[in-house]
């Protein structure tokens, strides 16, 4: 698994368009919310943390995994690397770990930056765990989205209703707050794990109430993983 | 004491949707062995090797490597090399790394400057894949199917896009990974390079087996052929001794069961006539007419 990982590693370092959509994308949209802090002073820092975050969660993790594994298997290099004795389980653990700690570092980095600038997070511990539900969530759609997916190129389209709708709901979320609309929005993929990274910055919601949202979170990456055990392919679609 | 066969295959059946793709499919490889599964195209012979190797799950019926599921990776692969039909590599890794990678998921032993020793692409070892040509890559997926030496090794149209040299490097290796005691199972469209290896070759058509057995047992189900052409123009000629039958190039072809004898028979006539028998060609059955009258099915 190590070993797949590090191959992957030296791929994406060796392929610009991963690196741009990867780092520069991101990191630019995040820059923006940060230097412009003040005109979303009023939106509350929550606001400016949901917006670097799910702009990483959604260009660096979800459409950077959905792109990696339709390119490996359109090259069947998905099914080449089924030929060992690695497990799938494993086989895709090694895909998506760089991906996945490459993009946890730059959310980290980002969240660490927009801290530095201005005010410390409310509940350190509370911010973590929602960053890793929003990973887990996009980590779980991409898969899913990569077993509807043909090509690199055909990720282009296939990745627009999620990234589109992920970082929608959290701006939804994030400029109108949950007080109306509150079970919707917080089902809507992205609703609650944005509400949550707010809570946990800003502060002023109990922890217990807070906790609850990590239940939406999580359950569309269990229908996610539903959806990907039944569409994923380790060879090109047809 | 009987040995467990290394491939253990018993009425498998294999469906895609409405197309039955393998139909109540048995047979067996031994160990040390050399399996040569062939047919036409579309006859069942790819998708028979993919659920031997764990790449598909049959529709019904049980196929054991040794002695275990062919999807059981952790107790089957470590056992097996598979050098797929295409390539399957990253672009963007070298020969090197992708070797060094594949081999180290085996899980089995070796080292990267052997086995590109044995496919002959050390001066390529820090070349990117995307800059490999066909033929090299094909020599790269042997490299990695031969990597430790494994007790089975699949090859699936080896020797598609190599020139002669390479062929011959490539069957070098095969016949000393058979010295090692390797099983073999190839599947490929150059029947030639099967009659001369395999032990046994299983023929398929139509998602089931037309014939199996050892080359001869297979061959010898057709007539020998004698093929000659005679002088279009000069004198009528006296009344062939064996009965002929005129190709569509104008040759005449004799089909018998007693090769020698009847050669003798041919050559005596054309001697006591002082006739010339042009472009004469005589052999025992080979694969290729066997697999022929199969298409004629």
């Amino acid at each position: 698994m190590l070993a797949i990982a590090r191959s992957e590693l030296i791929q994406i370092f060796r392929n610009r368009l991963v690196l741009v959509t990867m780092f520069l994308i991101p990191a630019g949209a995040s820059a923006f919310f940060i230097y412009k802090r003040d005109a979303f002073a009023s939106l509350g820092l929550g606001y400016i943390a949901v917006s670097g975050l799910f702009a990483v969660l959604a260009m660096g993790l979800y459409a950077t995994s959905v792109t990696t594994l339709a390119a490996r298997r359109q090259t069947l290099f998905l099914k080449r690397l089924s030929s060992t004795a690695v497990s799938n389980a494993g086989i895709l653990t090694g895909l998506l770990l760089p991906v996945v700690a490459l993009a946890l570092f730059q959310a980290a980095v980002i969240l660490t930056a927009l801290a530095v600038v201005s005010t410390r997070p409310d509940n350190i511990g509370l911010l973590v765990l929602a960053v890793l539900a929003a990973a887990a969530m996009l980590l779980a759609l991409g898969l899913a989205t990569a077993g509807l997916t043909n090509s690199p190129e055909h990720a282009q389209v296939t990745t627009l209703p999620v990234i589109l709708g992920v970082i929608g709901v959290a701006t939804w979320v994030g400029t109108t707050g949950t007080e109306e609309l509150t079970l919707l929005k917080r089902l809507l993929p992205g609703g609650a794990a944005a509400e949550l990274v707010g809570n946990a910055w800003n502060g002023g919601v109990p922890v217990a109430d807070s906790l609850i949202l990590l239940a939406p979170t999580l359950g569309w990456v269990v229908v996610a993983v539903a959806v990907a055990s039944r569409v994923f392919g380790w060879e090109p679609r047809r | 004491m009987p040995t467990t066969p290394v491939i253990d295959v018993d009425r498998l059946n294999l469906s895609y949707g409405d197309f039955h793709a393998v139909k109540d499919l048995s047979f067996q490889v031994e160990r040390g062995e050399f399996y040569a599964l062939l047919g036409t195209n579309g006859a069942g012979k790819t998708s028979t090797l993919e659920v031997v190797e764990g790449h598909r799950t049959a529709t019904s019926g049980a196929v054991r490597v040794f002695g275990h599921s062919p999807r059981d990776r952790r107790a089957v692969r470590p056992r097996m090399g598979i050098m797929l039909q295409e390539s399957g590599f990253s672009a963007d890794l070298t020969v090197r790394e992708s070797v060094h990678l594949i081999g180290k998921l085996t899980q089995r032993g070796d080292t990267v400057a052997r086995v590109l020793d044995v496919v002959d692409l050390t001066r390529k070892a820090d070349t990117l894949v995307a800059q490999l040509s066909g033929g090299e890559k094909r020599r790269l997926d042997f490299a990695t199917a031969v990597w430790g030496t494994p007790e089975l090794v699949f090859l699936d149209e080896p020797t598609t896009g190599l020139d002669i040299q390479s062929r011959d490097d490539l069957w070098a290796a095969v016949d000393k990974l058979r010295e090692d005691g390797s099983t073999i199972v190839l599947t490929t469209h150059y029947l030639e390079e099967a009659q001369q290896r395999a032990d046994r070759v299983g023929l398929m058509h139509r998602g089931a087996f037309h014939m199996e057995g050892t080359v001869s047992e297979l061959t010898r189900t057709l007539p020998a052929v004698i093929r000659f052409a005679l002088p279009a123009a000069g004198p009528a000629l006296p009344a062939l001794p064996l009965p002929a039958t005129r190709e569509g190039d104008g040759k005449h072809r004799v089909e018998t069961a007693r090769l020698q004898e009847d050669l003798h028979v041919l050559l005596d006539w054309a001697r006591t006539h002082a006739v010339r028998l042009d472009d004469i060609e005589a052999g025992p059955t080979r694969l290729d007419d066997v697999f022929r009258a199969i298409g004629n099915d």
